[in-house]
């Protein structure tokens, strides 16, 4: 609308209201760091190639089809858009809203235009494209060009057609270029002299956009195109999708602390590359009873959950252990539990669908991988979950049609990039039912609570579908106790200190054994601790040949003593070592008698040797032996990755970094309104890019000082066209032709008045 | 939640609550697909393998059904990977099938065209096969196989995954008229039952607890085939008491029936033969195999399968076209070679548990008792410096041993008693010190059964006996049996030995089985597993210090 047009891009954002440039700059990041300086440089960078490409992507194909319209009409109202796409006005202009909010087109005074870039970024035949070259500047009215096209004979319309479905240009071989339509002699004459073909250098002739339009009934399609593919769906009762997705949440739940705390005592080394080995990797899956895709996925999201980090062994290898977060998350309840892993997952750009692939130059992908990531990955999760979330109460994807009809729909919805969307998307509907956020294809009822950001109902709501733990076990004879459903997690983990875990799943069967009890000692414990506590998690007696096992063990145990020394002192004279024992100044050196004949000492052998002298006795070293170390297996904890200590501070360094970023465009703004005109002659290397560029998107000619080979500086009158790669490519007014200029030798850009 | 009595574990056990209301019911549905794994008081164990899914398939039960069983009684949601797994399974078997052609002889038929591809493709089956023809069905693929590889073929398509149907049938045999002379006792039911499975199913195994038998249900399938017999038995004193049974219990007289082994080399219309016979190799042959087509065998009976040598089993192979039949107590094999078991003998046709037969009154209870004594310190000194291989011999044959087994037998008067073990030194020593007679490998036939027929009689009350006792001797007045040593840890060994206490008692007796280990030694390790077999089997122990034993 003429009205309230803009003369040039930097003008409307200008005039934009915080809100809606904070909205710009959150959709388009990219245009925010680093900050522009002023809304004449967030103008220019919103207009680069590689920024434009980026907005591009996040468009789904209607308003593809709404900007190629544009692209095509050149420069129109909006009620003249919403004429030429086969859709429903209303969702026109809510597209073309969208497009100018996005700055993919601006308003003009002339009213809606695309960015000069956005045409060379929808090459034809990219997704969303009509095919259709622009309208020619000197198109006539569509009614004259259809009054043509009935005038046509069969053969020249037959050609149009096939020129327009061939993708709108031709040679015209033999043909006349320049011909009067009563001299036509061929189809093709006929055609070139009505201009519904237009030469285009060469013998090359192009179907300019006015007739492609009109050949297609006054619209850029011939198909409506605001229509999403529909997802092919089937009924299932929803309590039992939610009683199978709670099922498969605490499997997941269940194996990832398994895994966590087979690592702990037993870390897989991380490769130098940065991964977890492939038979590390194979090995978990035998011991977790999954696949290897699914064991990949459940370590990638314990790391995404910020349970699992690399760290050094003790033996100084990298591995990946354990970090401390996972105690304070074994400690929560399943449901808890289940909602750290499936937020980490959410957010997650981790790629585990990859593993066990091959890259393009056939390395195996591992799982763990730092390149295994991918940006688009969070976007494609969300959004096949939303699909799932759209579905109506009762109805779940279709067998077999289902998941091709999800991706469908999303290829509709971004249709651009990336290429792997539709794996991206499969992966997705996997994962999600091995988390138990869906299953049969419907996405549980949790599941969706938590979708709409209500963690904690989401985790309510599981709880009340998960088996109730049990507070017992029942005891065999064969040494085993069963536990007939989900342990108490702290009974479980007594448990599993006295008796080894032989079977799990909804119950576990644990497995006493001499070496089980004694590792029960080793913690402290004692054989009336064990007995007790045996005694009371049974519902049923204590079998016989149990309590046997633990007094028999109890017998052994400790027979034999070890302890910490630094060095020993023997002599066959005990009554030298009771002196020495009992000497006031041998307090310090930590003696300690442990047979008649022998002292042990917990001062180092250099340090005790000098001191012993001290003391007027004369210590000959025996030998160069080694001391014992006696060290229990501990656990291994990495310190917590720092961006999961806290997930609502990065929410909020985000809006404080947007809200940064629009002050200093502001900032900039006000310094160039306040600087006196002459000043911008002289211009930075940005502020000439960027006048460059506003005098493309405006059309307007400018004034450049321009130091040529020889060092000459001259002032020329251009029209900018593009400005790429470092080199303006402009009409020179002076040689009156298209020419290029090095950016870089660009001194000076001064705007021209319209009328000068 | 579903409240019923079987929880499924996602590594393929089934854990059934015996105390559930629906228990009883929730065994008898997945008996027939499911291994009964352990069965201690509380919880029993089953396991799904692809044997039992297949034996389930071949007993003529479909994946529906056992989905729909698992899903009915499961407390807590059944894996959906484990359901994929057991359909996937099942649906494996059969879709091979073995046939007689009337003009190629014997064919491997498929509908499936892929999976015959797969199998011919194979190196294991290229020399068993040969050209394909058509086999005048539509949308069904045949090759025909090489006569003589019927049971190689089937070995071999287990092994890949993908058991055949054998269709093929048997041949009659040579008949013999055999009856069962039941005018003194009955056939048991469970007997009769056995019988019938396995004669309906063609060939396959029966496993029956010790003393519930077994030697009926081989007579019951003789009196059904009513041909000639091959029985192969482990040794001569089984193949008498096999052919003393025999008598007694059918139509045939002494005459019909000839004993082949070490000593005796009769082929009659039934002929037992015992595996080490068979198996003798002398200059690289087996001079003794020609048995096997003597006669036109109509039936061959296998009596505890689960000790078949490995040479017996390459002959079975070739003796597909002949009705076999298994006969064991377990079905675990030391050597995991249950798979061969199956393919060359053939699915399991009847399985009943050990504690329901005793609950019948068929067998008798038994008292299980670990003594552990304690190694004087010398003998500990001399097994911790030991060799290995030294050690477990060290430790079962300490002197303090005798002493309790004396104590034992002290504490028992007037039961009949056996005591058994490995090693001959310490069987030497145990004689002289109870005073008692020795059944060792050396001791003549005719001194054993002397023996044995003493001790049945009530003649001599204690018995020391080598593991030359341990199948198939029938002595059913044992009621105590004390163990001082065994074949290291044998599972099916420590169930033999229990067996023979279980023949029926009068009076409902309840039998003792002592073991007697030393403390903190292989042999204590040893008796561990041989006891968590027994408890297992639902036989709770009691586990009792040397000193504690007569007080």
């Amino acid at each position: 609308m003429a009205t309230t047009g803009h003369r040039t891009l930097a003008d409307q954002l200008r005039s934009w209201s915080d809100e809606r440039l904070s909205r710009l700059l959150r959709e388009r990041p990219d245009l925010a760091t680093p900050a522009p300086h002023d809304s004449g440089q967030l103008a220019s960078r919103a207009a680069t190639r590689s920024s434009v490409l980026r907005a591009l992507d996040q468009l789904t194909r209607f308003e593809l089809c709404v900007l190629d319209a544009l692209v095509v009409v050149g420069q129109t109202s909006r009620e003249g858009l919403a004429e030429v796409v086969r859709a429903t006005p209303s969702a026109v202009l809510e597209a073309a809203d969208r497009l100018v909010d996005l700055v993919l087109a601006w308003e003009s005074t002339q009213g809606l235009r695309p960015l000069s870039t956005v045409a060379e970024a929808l090459p034809p035949g990219s997704p969303g494209t009509s095919g259709l070259h622009p309208v020619s500047p000197e198109a006539p009215a569509p009614a004259v060009v259809r009054r043509m096209l009935d005038e046509l004979s069969p053969a020249a319309r037959g050609l149009l057609d096939h020129v327009l479905a061939s993708g709108g240009t031709a040679t015209s071989g033999t043909a006349r270029q320049t011909v009067l339509p009563e001299d036509a002699e061929t189809p093709a004459e006929e055609l070139l002299a009505r201009r519904l073909l237009l030469p285009r250098g060469g013998a090359g002739v192009v179907l300019p956009g006015e007739v492609g339009i009109a050949l297609r009934g006054g619209r850029t399609t011939a198909d409506p195109v605001d229509e999403p593919p529909a997802v092919a769906t089937s009924a299932r009762e929803p309590s039992l999708v939610d009683r199978a997705a709670a099922g498969a949440a605490f499997e997941a739940v269940r194996r990832v602390e398994l895994v966590l705390d087979q690592w702990g005592l037993h870390p897989p080394t991380a490769l130098r590359s940065g991964g977890l080995g492939v038979r590390d990797l194979r090995a978990t899956a035998v011991d977790l009873h999954v696949d290897e895709p699914t064991a990949a996925l459940l370590v990638e999201v314990a790391s995404a959950a910020g349970l699992l980090s690399t760290a050094a062994a003790p033996d100084g290898t990298p591995c990946w252990i354990p970090t401390d977060a996972f105690d304070r998350w074994t400690a929560a309840p399943t449901a808890e539990r289940w909602l750290t892993l499936v937020r980490a997952w959410l957010d997650s750009p981790r790629m585990s669908g990859l593993v066990g692939g091959r890259d393009p130059a056939g390395k195996v992908w591992n799982a763990l991988a730092p390149e295994l990531a991918s940006p688009h990955q969070v976007e494609a999760r969300r959004m096949a979950l939303d699909a799932l979330r759209t579905l109506p109460v009762g109805e779940v994807l279709a067998t077999g049609t289902g998941v091709p009809s999800v991706v469908a729909q999303l290829e509709w919805r971004r249709p651009r990039r990336p290429r792997t969307r539709a794996d991206q998307v499969v992966w997705a509907l996997d994962e999600a039912t091995a988390l138990g956020v869906s299953a049969l294809g419907g996405l549980a009822s949790y599941a969706a609570t938590l979708l709409d950001d209500r963690g904690d109902d989401a985790a309510a709501a599981l709880a009340a579908l998960l088996p109730p733990p049990v507070d017992h076990v029942l005891l065999q004879a064969d040494l085993t106790a069963i536990a007939p459903g989900p342990l108490e997690s702290q009974l479980a983990r007594r448990l599993q200190l006295v008796a080894d875990v032989e079977s799990r799943g909804g119950a576990t069967v644990y497995r006493f054994t001499p070496e089980s009890v004694r590792r029960a000692f080793d913690t402290g414990w004692t054989a009336a601790e064990v007995h007790d506590f045996v005694g009371s998690v049974s519902r049923t007696p204590v079998p016989q040949p149990l309590s046997y096992l633990v007094d028999d063990t109890a017998r052994t145990f400790g027979t034999i003593r070890v302890g910490h020394a630094e060095a020993f002192l023997r002599a066959d004279d005990d009554t030298a070592l009771t002196e020495l024992l009992h000497h006031p100044k041998a307090g310090t050196l930590g003696l300690r008698r442990i047979a008649p004949t022998v002292l042990v000492s917990s001062t180092p052998l250099d340090v005790l040797l000098p001191r012993l002298r001290d003391l007027g006795v004369a210590p000959v070293v025996e030998a160069a032996y080694g001391t014992v170390h006696v060290a229990r297996p501990d656990l291994l904890r990495a310190r917590t990755p720092k961006e999961q200590r806290g997930r609502s501070v990065a929410a909020a360094r985000e809006t404080a970094r947007v809200a940064q970023v629009v002050t200093a465009i502001r900032a900039g703004d006000r310094a160039e309104s306040g600087r006196p005109a002459q000043a911008t002659t002289t211009l930075s290397p940005s502020g000439s890019m960027a006048a460059l560029r506003e005098a493309i998107e405006a059309g307007e000619s400018v004034l450049i000082g321009y130091v040529d080979n020889h060092g000459t500086s001259t002032d020329r009158l251009v029209d900018p066209v593009a400005l790429e790669g470092g080199t303006l490519t402009a009409h020179d007014h002076r040689s009156d032709d298209t020419r290029t200029f090095a950016v870089h030798r660009i001194t000076t850009v001064r705007a021209v008045p319209a009328d000068a | 939640m579903n409240d019923g009595p079987l929880i499924v574990q996602s590594d393929k056990t089934l854990l059934l609550e015996v105390d559930h209301e629906r228990a009883d019911d929730c065994r008898k549905a997945i008996a027939p697909f499911a291994e009964l794994e352990r069965s201690p008081e509380h919880i029993h164990t089953y396991r799904l393998t692809p044997l039992g899914l297949w034996n389930a398939r071949a007993a003529g039960h479909d994946a529906e059904q056992v989905v729909d069983t698992l899903l009915e009684y499961s407390r807590y949601a059944v894996p959906h990977a484990l359901l994929v797994d057991v359909a996937e399974t099942m649906a494996r078997y059969g879709r091979l099938r073995l046939e007689k052609h009337p003009i190629h002889g014997l064919v491997l038929v498929s509908n499936d065209r892929p999976v015959l591809e797969e199998v011919l493709r194979a190196k294991k089956v290229a020399g068993m096969i040969g050209e394909r023809i058509d086999p005048a069905l539509p949308d069904h693929w045949a090759v025909v196989v090489h006569g003589s590889e019927r049971g190689n073929l089937k070995q071999a398509l287990l092994k890949l995954g993908w058991p055949a149907e054998d269709y093929a049938g048997y041949v009659d045999g040579e008949a013999h008229p055999i009856f069962l002379d039941e005018s003194e006792w009955q056939l048991r039911s469970y007997q009769r039952e056995a019988a019938d499975s396995f004669w309906h199913g063609g060939s396959g195994v029966v496993v029956l607890p010790c003393g519930a038998g077994k030697t009926l249900v081989g007579a019951a399938a003789m009196a059904e085939a009513k041909a000639t017999t091959l029985i192969l038995v482990t040794n001569t004193v089984s193949a008498r008491q096999w052919k003393d049974e025999l008598v007694r219990r059918t139509t045939l007289t002494a005459d019909e029936i000839g004993e082949y082994s070490g000593s005796v080399k009769e082929i009659r219309p039934v002929t037992i033969a015992t595996y080490q016979v068979l198996t003798t190799k002398r200059k690289g042959v087996y001079p003794h195999l020609e048995l096997l087509d003597a006669r036109d065998w109509g039936l061959i009976v296998y009596d505890e399968v689960h000790l078949l040598p490995a040479p017996i089993f390459r002959m079975t192979a070739d003796l597909q076209a002949r009705r076999r039949l298994g006969l064991t107590a377990t079905l675990v094999r030391e050597d995991g070679r249950e798979g061969d078991v199956f393919s060359l003998i053939g699915p399991k046709r009847y399985d009943a548990p050990w504690k329901d037969i005793e609950a019948q009154g068929w067998i008798a209870p038994a008292d299980c008792v670990e003594v552990r004594v304690t190694l004087p310190s010398s003998e500990r000194l001399t097994y911790a410096t030991a060799e290995p291989e030294e050690r477990y011999r060290l430790a079962s044959c300490t002197h303090h041993k005798i002493s309790v087994v004396e104590s034992l037998v002290a504490s028992h008067p007037g039961q009949p008693t056996l005591v058994i073990g490995q090693y001959i030194e310490q069987l030497d020593e145990l004689a002289a010190a109870l005073d008692a007679p020795v059944i060792k490998g050396e001791t003549s036939v005719k001194e054993r059964q002397r023996l044995f027929d003493a001790f049945r009689s009530g003649e001599v009350g204690l018995l020391v006996v080598s593991k030359v006792a341990n199948f198939s001797i029938d002595l059913p007045s044992a009621e105590v049996a004390i163990q001082v040593s065994g074949s290291y840890g044998s599972r099916q060994e420590e169930a033999q030995r229990l067996g023979r206490l279980l023949r029926p008692k009068s009076e409902g007796k309840t039998a003792h089985f002592y073991t007697i280990v030393s403390r903190d030694t292989v042999d204590a390790d040893f008796a561990a597993n041989r006891q968590r077999f027994l408890a297992e089997q639902g036989y709770a122990y009691r586990i009792v210090d040397a000193e504690d034993v007569g007080a």
